[in-house]
């Protein structure tokens, strides 16, 4: 490539200013400092083992569990919490305790799956939007501003008629096409604001191209706020696919996802409310620990914004 | 400040019609030709005077145009499926009711959340302020249908207090207004909290204090006032909360309102009915944020210029 020697100049001389391994020194420094930070914060160390314990139990407990979690066996329905079914079974028998982990592995991925989609979104439109600046920028940002706290539910639903199929992998399109508009907004700040950082603009003066100034200086400095932003998005996703599943437009039964089983145990709170129950609280449990990991995650990663 | 509206309001107007035009693309992929179904077996002249009419014949910028003047005059159109009905008349029947609902659950969420989020700031880092928190974090993440679940099993089933489901009395309003009301309840007090711990530590805070005014006066005049600003802001994602939330909510209580008619506008394949409440309900999260920035404009002069 022609920029080969432009690039080289360029490390060259950013290697002289800081010294041969002080670029090394001050990366590790920064993730060391955030994780020591992080570790510090009692509620995001216990909203992290929890996290961490929900992800288990969805991934390992179906391989090892002794029931089928689409087995029908009426003479086992509607019993309660016990010994050999924690959580009780439902109107059709099924064990809830490996039903709600299958349904939990459904969600999470739909929650991963839609996250990635709308950081993948927010970080090109915000980069776009904060590196050119100017009035492509002003155009573009009028636009989010306007569009803010838009209902994502009408746009997924739509999108669901649209693709004419519901499953894990339209649902996670429909949750992210109408999501993205804080995560483009939130890169575009730290893009803006990183831009008139001086080694930008050595980097610049030196004559690196703007894909290498993007690349290279800008998006990884964004790293920090992007998994911040994971944790943000993520509860809004998984609330997301609780909400088509339960008006009954998006997972149905007899697939298992968190909000399917709650709109199958809407059927019978009356009578057997633990089957609305337990998936509600499975959410709930996962929405509040990424919260909480978000939260500890802003202190530790972005000092600026820390409460003193 | 004049020039500043100006701009706002004048950039609302294209984001509107990309909305409008987003929604329209999205339709017309599903929709297809409504009066061309073989099933109906239409003489073809009748279906030609058909199309004339709804201008179906015409190429599909020229039927968007169509649309955008239809919006212009608040005329949605004709409903597909049911006859002789049109959109506006399905929004004048349903949209009051959502619309009540969506106001009571909105005072619920101030009424509770405004107190609850200044208590914890006052009682910074006590037992007041982590019950506060926790409360407002739990309640944040539990998804309303398990909310209104309980509420109706244990208000209105158990003790029998209040009816289950309709929007007719007063009473029956209550379950409703709250359910909804809670997550947005749980954000006010996280933000009232937030604002207010930082408004407490302004200088100007300090100096009314050391003049010797009273604290009730100093957090009443000084405090107060100042920290409700940024909760201003929050009224654009709130509404989309609210939104949201009726959908379920509608749901859950039987309420005719328009939540419920979009689920089964979507279910019977009314596109020209789903189309006309996306449009709707765009409209009105736009305009929401169009009022909020004008009132965020006067109420804090320093956000003025960087906005313009």
């Amino acid at each position: 490539m022609a920029t080969t020697p432009t690039d080289i100049r360029e490390e060259g001389l950013v290697e002289a200013a800081l010294g041969v391994s002080g670029t090394p020194i001050r990366q590790s420094n920064l993730w060391k400092d955030a994780w020591r930070r992080y570790i510090r914060n009692r509620g995001a160390v216990v909203a992290g083992a929890g996290f961490i314990l929900i992800l288990l139990y969805c991934l390992i407990w179906p391989i090892i569990s002794p029931y089928d979690p689409n087995a029908v066996d009426y003479s086992q329905a509607k019993l309660d919490p016990s010994l050999e079914h924690p959580f009780g079974t439902d109107k059709f028998g099924r064990d809830l305790f490996t039903r709600t982990a299958v349904g939990g592995r459904v969600s999470i991925l739909i929650g991963f799956g839609a996250t990635l989609a709308i950081l993948l979104i927010g970080v090109v439109y915000g980069s776009l939007s904060g590196f050119v600046g100017g009035r492509l920028d002003n155009g573009m940002m009028r636009f989010l501003d306007a569009l803010y706290g838009l209902p994502y539910l009408p746009f997924a639903i739509i999108t669901l008629a649209i693709i004419g199929r519901t499953d894990m992998w339209t649902m996670m399109i429909a949750l992210s096409i109408a999501s993205w508009f804080t995560t483009a907004r939130i890169v575009r700040g730290q893009v803006m604001s990183l831009k008139e950082n001086d080694y930008v603009r050595a980097a610049k003066a030196v004559g690196a191209r703007w894909y290498r100034v993007l690349g290279r200086h800008l998006l990884p400095n964004t790293l920090g706020i992007l998994i911040i932003a994971i944790f943000l998005e993520l509860p809004a996703v998984i609330l997301g696919e609780a909400f088509l599943s339960f008006i009954g437009l998006g997972i149905s039964p007899p697939d298992a996802s968190w909000g399917a089983m709650a709109q199958e145990g809407r059927g019978t709170y009356r009578t057997h409310p633990i089957e609305i129950i337990v998936p509600s609280v499975a959410i709930a449990s996962l929405v509040l620990c990424a919260n909480f990991i978000a939260d500890g995650l802003r202190d530790a990663l972005d000092p600026r914004t820390r409460e003193s | 400040m004049l020039k500043f509206i100006v701009r706002r309001i004048f950039w609302t107007i294209p984001v509107l019609l990309v909305v409008i035009f987003l929604t329209f693309i999205m339709m017309r992929q599903i929709e297809g030709n409504p009066f061309r179904q073989t099933e109906r077996n239409v003489p073809e002249s009748i279906q030609r005077n058909l199309e004339r009419k709804f201008h179906l014949d015409r190429p599909w910028f020229v039927q968007y145009l169509y649309y955008v003047k239809g919006v212009a005059t608040f005329d949605l159109g004709p409903s597909l499926v049911i006859r002789g009905r049109d959109v506006n008349d399905i929004v004048k029947e349903h949209f009051p009711k959502s619309v009540e609902l969506g106001i009571y659950a909105f005072l619920f969420a101030i009424v509770v959340g405004v107190p609850l989020g200044m208590l914890a700031a006052l009682r910074h880092n006590t037992a007041v302020d982590y019950g506060a928190m926790f409360f407002s974090n739990v309640f944040h993440a539990v998804p309303s249908f398990l909310v209104a679940t309980l509420l109706i099993y244990f208000v209105a089933l158990e003790a029998g207090a209040l009816p289950t489901s309709g929007w007719t009395t007063w009473q029956s309003k209550i379950l409703p207004s709250i359910a909804l009301g809670f997550a947005p309840m749980a954000l006010f007090a996280r933000l009232v909290r937030g604002s207010m711990l930082e408004t407490l530590q302004q200088d100007y805070v300090r100096t009314a204090r050391a003049k010797g005014l009273r604290y009730r006066r100093v957090v009443g005049l000084h405090v107060l006032r100042n920290s409700l600003i940024p909760v201003i802001t929050a009224a654009g994602p709130l509404l989309g909360f609210i939104i949201t939330g009726s959908f379920v909510i509608e749901l859950i209580f039987n309420i005719p309102g328009i939540g419920q008619y979009y689920v089964t506008a979507v279910s019977s394949r009314d596109y020209s009915v789903v189309m006309g409440l996306t449009v709707l309900l765009a409209s009105i999260v736009i305009f929401a944020n169009l009022l909020v920035d004008i009132l965020y404009g006067i109420l804090d002069p320093r956000t003025r210029d960087a906005r313009t």
